[in-house]
C-alpha cells in the first residue's frame, strides 16, 4: 500500500507523469539500492488510482521523444492521501533469516553456531563502515534528509550487533534448553465419539 | 613492515594461585597509517594491550617490536624517550591539564622533549587549528566542552608527529554526536597525515570507522574482521601519502 500511497503524495506536490513519479519517489526514498519499484509496477499502480478515482489524466506532455500522460491528484486522491499520512505504520514482523539458521545450525549440528555469530557479525560490521563512510561524505548543509535516513541503517546495525553480543554470551545456555518445538496436536480428522 | 608488531604478547599479574593472565599469546599486527579497532568485553585485555604496546607497562612475556625496535629491551629514559616522539596517547577522560590553556596543553609533550617555547606554542597553535579549535587557544578544559576537551587531547597526541597514536575509549565519556565527530577526526588522521591508530573501544558504532576491528575475550584474539579495501592497496596508499609529507 505504500507505494500507492507515496504516489499519491509525489502528485500532490504536482502533477507529474509516470516516468518523473518513479524517478522523483526513489530519490525520496535515497535511492534504488534502498527500494526499488520497477516502471511497470508505476504504471499498474497509476492505473489502478485512476479506476478508484484519486488521480486523473490531466494532459499529455509532447516533449521530444514518446508522449507521456500527465496525471494529477484529486480531491477524493487528497482525502486519501492525509487518512495515510496520519496512520501510524505496521510494527515489523519478527522474520528473521539470521536468527532461523542459529536455530537449525544449533538443532542440526551442521555449523558451529559461533562461527554462524562471527560469519554474521563480520558482515555486520562490514556493511556499517561502508554506511559511516556514506555518511561523512554527505554534507549536512544540503543532504540531512539522507544523513538521517543513514542514521537509522546506523542505528539499526548498531543494535543488531549488540543482539549477536548478547546472543554470544548466553548460547551455552540456549544450547542445553530444548529448542522451540510444535505443540503436539492430534493429527487427521477428528476422531467421531462413539454415543 | 608493520609499524607494530606483537609477539605472543603476555601479562600476567600476580603470582601462584592468585594469577591472573590479562593477555595471553597475542599476536597482531598495525600497518602504517592503518586505523585499527581492538574490541571485546570488558575485562578481555583491552586496556592492558593498549599498555604494554604504548610502554606504560612491561610484558610478562613475549615481546613489542614499535618501527623495529624491541621495547622490551629498551631502558626506561629510552622508552620514555620513545614513547614521547613515536607515540600519541589519547584517553577517555582526555588527561588535560586543568591549570593550562588548550595552546599549552597541546605544547607540554615538546616542551617536556627539550624543544623552545616559541617553536612547541607554533606547532601547538598550527594543530589545534586543524582539529577546528582556532578560536579556542587560551581556552582552559574547562572552558571547553567534552568533544573540544577531547580534540585539544588527539591535537596534544599528534604534536610530536609520531607515527602512531593509541586512544583508550576515546568516546566513552561523549555523547553520540560528540563521539562520531571523535571517531571522524581519527578516520581523517589516518586517511590524511598517514597515521596508524589502535583504538579500543566497546561501541560499534566507532569501531565501524575503523580498518580492522580485532576481537579480544579472556586475553586471547579470537577474531579479526577487515572492514575496508585490501590490505596492500591500503598501505601503499598511505606509503605514497607519508612520502610525500
Amino acid at each position: 500500500m505504500s507505494v500507492r500511497n507515496a504516489l499519491l503524495g509525489l502528485l500532490a506536490q504536482r502533477p507529474r507523469h509516470g516516468y518523473d513519479l518513479r524517478a522523483a519517489f526513489q530519490a525520496v526514498v535515497g535511492g534504488e539500492e534502498n527500494w526499488d519499484v520497477k516502471p511497470a509496477q508505476v504504471y499498474t499502480t497509476l492505473a489502478r488510482l485512476e479506476e478508484s478515482g484519486l488521480v486523473q489524466e490531466e494532459g499529455i506532455d509532447q516533449g521530444s521523444g514518446p508522449e507521456k500522460r500527465i496525471y494529477a491528484i484529486t480531491p477524493a486522491g487528497r482525502t486519501e492521501l492525509r487518512a495515510w499520512l496520519t496512520s501510524s505504520i505496521e510494527r515489523y514482523d519478527q522474520r528473521d533469516e539470521f536468527f532461523l539458521k542459529l536455530m537449525l545450525a544449533l538443532s542440526t549440528g551442521e555449523a558451529d553456531p559461533s562461527k554462524v555469530i562471527q560469519t554474521q557479525r563480520t558482515a555486520l560490521y562490514q556493511e556499517l563502515h561502508a554506511i559511516t563512510a556514506q555518511r561523512q561524505r554527505a554534507d549536512p548543509k544540503t543532504e540531512l534528509a539522507q544523513i538521517l535516513l543513514l542514521d537509522k541503517a546506523v542505528m539499526h546495525l548498531e543494535a543488531d550487533l549488540r543482539w549477536l553480543d548478547m546472543i554470544e554470551s548466553r548460547l551455552d545456555e540456549v544450547k542445553r534448553q530444548p529448542l522451540p518445538e510444535p505443540e503436539a496436536k492430534p493429527r487427521g480428522r477428528p476422531k467421531k465419539i462413539a454415543d | 613492515m608493520s609499524l607494530v608488531q606483537t609477539e605472543n604478547l603476555t601479562k600476567v599479574y600476580g603470582k601462584g594461585d592468585t594469577a591472573v593472565t590479562a593477555l595471553d599469546h597475542v599476536n597482531l599486527t598495525v600497518n602504517p597509517g592503518e586505523f585499527v579497532a581492538v574490541m571485546g568485553p570488558s575485562g578481555c585485555g583491552k586496556s592492558t594491550l593498549l599498555h604494554l604496546i604504548g610502554g606504560l607497562d612491561r610484558a610478562t612475556e613475549g615481546r613489542v617490536l614499535l618501527g623495529g625496535h624491541d621495547l622490551s629491551r629498551l631502558d626506561d629514559v629510552k622508552l620514555t624517550e620513545l614513547r614521547r616522539r613515536q607515540i600519541g596517547f589519547v584517553f577517555q577522560f582526555y588527561n588535560l591539564i586543568p591549570v593550562l590553556d588548550a595552546v599549552e596543553n597541546v605544547a607540554l609533550p615538546l616542551v617536556l622533549d627539550g624543544v623552545k617555547q616559541n617553536t612547541a606554542r607554533a606547532k601547538a597553535t598550527a594543530w589545534l587549528q586543524k582539529m577546528g579549535l582556532g578560536d579556542r587557544l587560551a581556552n582552559r578544559p574547562d572552558h571547553l566542552s567534552g568533544g573540544q576537551q577531547q580534540r585539544v587531547a588527539i591535537a596534544r597526541a599528534l604534536v610530536a608527529e609520531p607515527a602512531l597514536v593509541l586512544a583508550d575509549e576515546p568516546t566513552g565519556n561523549l555523547d553520540t554526536r560528540a563521539g562520531d565527530e571523535i571517531a571522524s577526526l581519527l578516520r581523517q588522521i589516518a586517511d590524511d597525515w598517514g597515521r596508524a591508530i589502535l583504538m579500543v573501544t566497546h561501541d560499534p558504532r566507532i569501531a565501524a570507522y575503523a580498518d580492522r576491528i580485532i576481537f579480544l575475550k579472556d586475553g586471547r584474539v579470537v577474531d579479526e574482521t577487515r572492514l575496508s579495501g585490501n590490505g596492500t592497496d591500503e598501505t601503499k596508499r598511505v606509503m605514497a601519502k607519508m612520502e610525500a609529507i
